[in-house]
């Protein structure tokens, strides 16, 4: 099967990485998983009929530093939300019994592992009520209300099947050129 | 109403997938699938491309009309999600120009519009 054009740049992305940073590196130990068309998997989403966050087998970047339980750790550099990682999920998964909202927003968050700028999808996990632990509003790179499409105040759990907000999720989705904000 | 845009030449521009995740992933999806019955997916738009009135509403649905990149960035943009999740090149790919006039105005109702060039019953915002 033919792979799509976003493969090919994951690929070439966490390739780059490797040579640059060497096998240490943030993203070229994640290169695993970004590498030959696992892009998706890097963002698993519920659909009616499609994979479920269950089905997802992603390792967690291990090297990356700080604390996923924490407001502090780089990836939650735009989040507003409880940290999933204090919820009986992690920095890249939900906890059982919520589902991952498909729709979110994407921004940037540089990582001081090797300083380079990722493109992180704070998605959020629904389906429960709050979970009330490690609650973190530091909105770098956010919009306001006007500019949705970069705004963390909305419940992104509208497209879930239940629209209950539980927990908030950064996922890795590749390397960013450009850092947001945009100038 | 002048748009915030990010303005770029295609040497300082990042790579147009990364504007792909960036711009238009977090709804419509890595895989271009869309999301449930809330935002439409994009398989079908190689058809709506190359259907009259089609060109237009692909520059001024909100996403794309709105979204923080110059005028040549979104018309490459639009091209590479045409090809990539459309399956259609365009003989006549969406220019720079063209995509600076549309989306000086927003479709309002983009749902009613993209049914009506569709003829598409499917229920959607």
């Amino acid at each position: 099967m033919m792979r799509s054009r976003l493969d090919v740049w994951a690929e070439r992305s966490a390739r780059s990485l490797a040579r640059g940073f060497g096998r240490r590196s943030f993203l070229a130990r994640l290169g695993g998983v970004l590498v030959g068309g696992a892009v998706m998997p890097l963002l698993p989403v519920a659909r009616a009929g499609g994979p479920s966050p269950s089905d997802v087998n992603a390792p967690e970047p291990d090297g990356d530093r700080g604390d996923p339980t924490k407001c502090e750790y780089w990836r939650h550099c735009g989040i507003d939300g409880f940290a999933c990682a204090c919820c009986g999920g992690s920095a890249s998964k939900c906890p059982p019994g919520t589902e991952m909202s498909p729709v979110t927003w994407v921004g940037t968050c540089r990582n001081p592992a090797d300083g380079r700028d990722y493109l992180i999808s704070y998605n959020d996990c629904c389906g429960k009520a709050f979970c009330g632990r490690c609650m973190c509003n530091r909105n770098e790179g956010e919009r306001p209300d006007y500019h949705w499409f970069r705004n963390n105040d909305i419940n992104w759990c509208a497209g879930a099947e239940v629209q209950t907000y539980h927990c908030s999720t950064a996922i890795v989705l590749g390397v960013a050129t450009e850092r947001q904000p945009e100038k | 109403m002048a748009v915030p845009a990010v303005a770029g030449d295609a040497a300082s521009m990042p790579p147009v997938e990364e504007d792909y995740v960036l711009h238009c992933s977090a709804c419509h999806g890595l895989d271009g699938a869309g999301a449930n019955d809330v935002v439409p997916g994009l398989g079908g738009v190689g058809e709506v491309a190359l259907r009259p009135g089609g060109r237009d509403y692909l520059m001024r649905v909100p996403g794309a009309a709105q979204s923080p990149v110059d005028d040549a960035r979104l018309a490459r943009l639009l091209n590479w999600v045409i090809e990539e999740f459309g399956g259609v090149e365009l003989e006549s790919p969406l220019t720079e120009h063209e995509v600076g006039r549309a989306r000086r105005a927003p479709l309002r109702d983009p749902g009613s519009a993209r049914r009506a060039l569709l003829d598409d019953p499917q229920p959607g915002p």
